[in-house]
């Protein structure tokens, strides 16, 4: 009898998740949309909401608002969706590996690694060839995400302690920063201009064939972990226990660590390093799923990641038109008090 | 009697150099070998080297008909699961999640539970008395209430040897108790080869069919509890003098 009413209570137990999670992603899908609707009507000429659905589903209306809304705000809503998703899948990956909610790809140090390569190969190639391509700088990028992370894993060997791990991530931060206004200040100026704005993070300079390149990239790296959600999800109980059933754990570290590369990579290439969204947005998504389970907040997190991002690049655009701040300005506005929190109540449990 | 899991000239340690050698020793099927020693003496460490997680040094370890070392490492996750002494943080999973964790080897590539899994995960809790906690987020539960949703968690990967290291640590006088009377339990009804090292002895005496005792170099004693617990391999194997030895043991006896 017991028995039984044990697994009636259980199956209850497993809808009213279920329920959760549904109702958490068509949440989160509705206001997907919105925000979506939302950044192509707003800026410096608001274009009313039947006009945009006419321009984009029949791809008719007046030329002006075609182009602003073809070459301008698609392109570059589309590359903070994808690059938003990417940075908080790259920060919940780091998450696991180094089990500690607070890593993400920017404390860690290595979107400014990145960034500091990327800076290098901009200067060498414009003053050489004049140009350079999206491809060799997301390459770029992704050496320097490799180098700080080898930097971080060598400390990790060393030192145990997450907070003090995280200020050799500051550290890192700041001598990749110095090298990088290093290069800068001695750039010629045409190279400054582009640097400048790069170096800050921002999502304006979007164009298509950026955006299908990140896309591409994206994409895959994303659907290849949420495939290795199972692995992951063993990876929760540290890597002992994963060790024990299963996980070929020395090659699982390797694939972990450079899928969370290919994707803050690619965020640094295409718009610089962009602050705190790896850590706050995890956070946030696994708290209103009430879970950690990787084969649901992987998915939900990368679609929280654009919504996030989307949500920034509209401030980020629109608050003090027409200047524009950089989007780190806003996704740490948002985001520095959510990893503040998260520390408070992180040192209250021990 | 056959043995399930036996080792043969085993050295283990780390880095290569050997912290204990020549163990021998050998578990059957509803068996349940307990290993004791000071702290440091290298139970923990014999404990990993044959559960994989650590390299052996030389030697072998047999499980089955097999060498330890040809065994694929998903072969090894349906034959051996662990307790382990280390400290585990997930965030935000219910008990449930992290017993069902336990199913890891026999699920498929998305890692999503069937009915057998779910009713196996059940029993498990069942089994080790968390039933009620099923729904409560593992990190805030107490030490002791943790130390039993793991333990569910290694039954509930359906072994053939169960090892634990230190598995009563946390635990207050009831839940050693009846965590050891689960061993037993599951050592006799589903035929695991258990294998647990522990600090009190005198409940290492009353559950075990072999005890091993570790001491620095190599193994200083091994046999059933009888040919063991005598007063001078005891007061040898903890380094403590006649007094010592009565003020602990005695006492106890004198209560009984």
């Amino acid at each position: 009898m017991v028995k039984k009413d044990n697994s009636i209570n259980f199956e209850k137990h497993s809808t009213k998740s279920k329920i959760r999670y549904s109702f958490f992603f068509v949440f989160m899908l509705i206001l997907f949309i919105i925000i979506t609707i939302l950044n192509i009507n707003i800026g410096s000429v608001d274009i009313s909401v039947p006009d945009i659905f006419k321009i984009i589903f029949l791809r008719e209306g007046e030329k002006g608002y075609y182009n602003i809304i073809w070459h301008i705000r698609l392109p570059r809503i589309c590359m903070a969706a994808i690059l938003g998703g990417a940075l908080s899948l790259s920060g919940l990956l780091l998450q696991i590996f180094f089990n500690n909610p607070i890593a993400g790809p920017y404390i860690l140090g290595i979107s400014s690694g990145a960034k500091m390569v990327v800076a290098l190969t901009l200067v060498f190639f414009l003053e050489r060839f004049g140009r350079v391509s999206s491809i060799s700088l997301v390459i770029a990028a992704f050496a320097g995400s490799m180098l700080s992370i080898a930097f971080i894993l060598v400390l990790s060997r060393y030192i145990k302690s997450m907070s003090v791990l995280i200020i050799g991530g500051i550290m890192i931060n700041y001598i990749c920063s110095a090298i990088t206004d290093f290069i800068i200040t001695f750039a010629s100026d045409l190279d400054i201009i582009n640097l400048h704005g790069w170096s800050l993070g921002s999502f304006s300079a979007s164009n298509w064939r950026d955006v299908f390149i990140a896309f591409v990239i994206v994409t895959i790296t994303s659907i290849i972990i949420f495939i290795l959600a199972k692995p992951i999800s063993a990876f929760l109980l540290g890597e002992a226990y994963a060790k024990s059933v299963g996980v070929n754990i020395r090659v699982f570290r390797v694939v972990l660590i450079l899928l969370s590369s290919v994707l803050s990579a690619c965020v640094t290439a295409f718009a610089g390093p962009i602050s705190f969204v790896g850590i706050a947005v995890p956070h946030l998504i696994k708290r209103g799923l009430r879970t950690s389970k990787p084969i649901i907040v992987i998915p939900a997190c990368f679609i929280g990641g654009s919504i996030f991002c989307m949500v920034c690049d509209l401030i980020a655009r629109t608050a003090f038109s027409p200047t524009e701040l950089n989007i780190s300005t806003v996704t740490a506005v948002f985001g520095a008090p959510i990893v503040i929190a998260m520390l408070i109540k992180g040192s209250k449990r021990e | 009697m056959d043995y399930y899991l036996k080792t043969s000239k085993l050295s283990v340690g780390y880095n290569g150099k050997p912290i204990v050698k020549d163990i021998e020793f050998g578990v059957g099927k509803g068996e349940i070998l307990t290993l004791i020693g000071p702290n440091g003496s290298g139970k923990s460490t014999i404990l990993k080297s044959i559960t994989r997680q650590l390299e052996v040094v030389s030697g072998t370890v047999f499980i089955g008909e097999n060498d330890l070392k040809d065994i694929n490492y998903k072969d090894m996750a349906k034959k051996v699961s662990v307790l382990l002494t280390e400290r585990v943080r997930p965030e935000l999973l219910t008990c449930y999640d992290v017993v069902a964790l336990g199913r890891y080897p026999y699920t498929g590539k998305m890692g999503i539970l069937g009915k057998e899994d779910e009713k196996i995960i059940y029993e498990s809790m069942e089994m080790v008395g968390i039933l009620s906690l099923k729904n409560r987020d593992f990190q805030k539960l107490s030490d002791g209430q943790k130390q039993r949703v793991l333990l569910a968690r290694a039954i509930c990967q359906k072994p053939e040897v169960l090892v634990l290291d230190e598995p009563t640590s946390y635990l207050d006088i009831k839940y050693k108790i009846e965590l050891l009377e689960v061993l037993k339990r599951m050592a006799k009804t589903e035929k695991v080869a258990v294998i647990l090292s522990l600090h009190e002895i005198e409940l290492a005496g009353k559950i075990s069919d072999k005890v091993l005792c570790v001491k620095g170099e190599n193994i200083s004693c091994y046999g059933t509890p009888k040919e063991v617990f005598k007063k001078s391999i005891i007061m040898d194997l903890f380094d403590i003098d006649e007094d010592a030895f009565k003020m602990y043991f005695s006492k106890v006896d004198f209560y009984e």
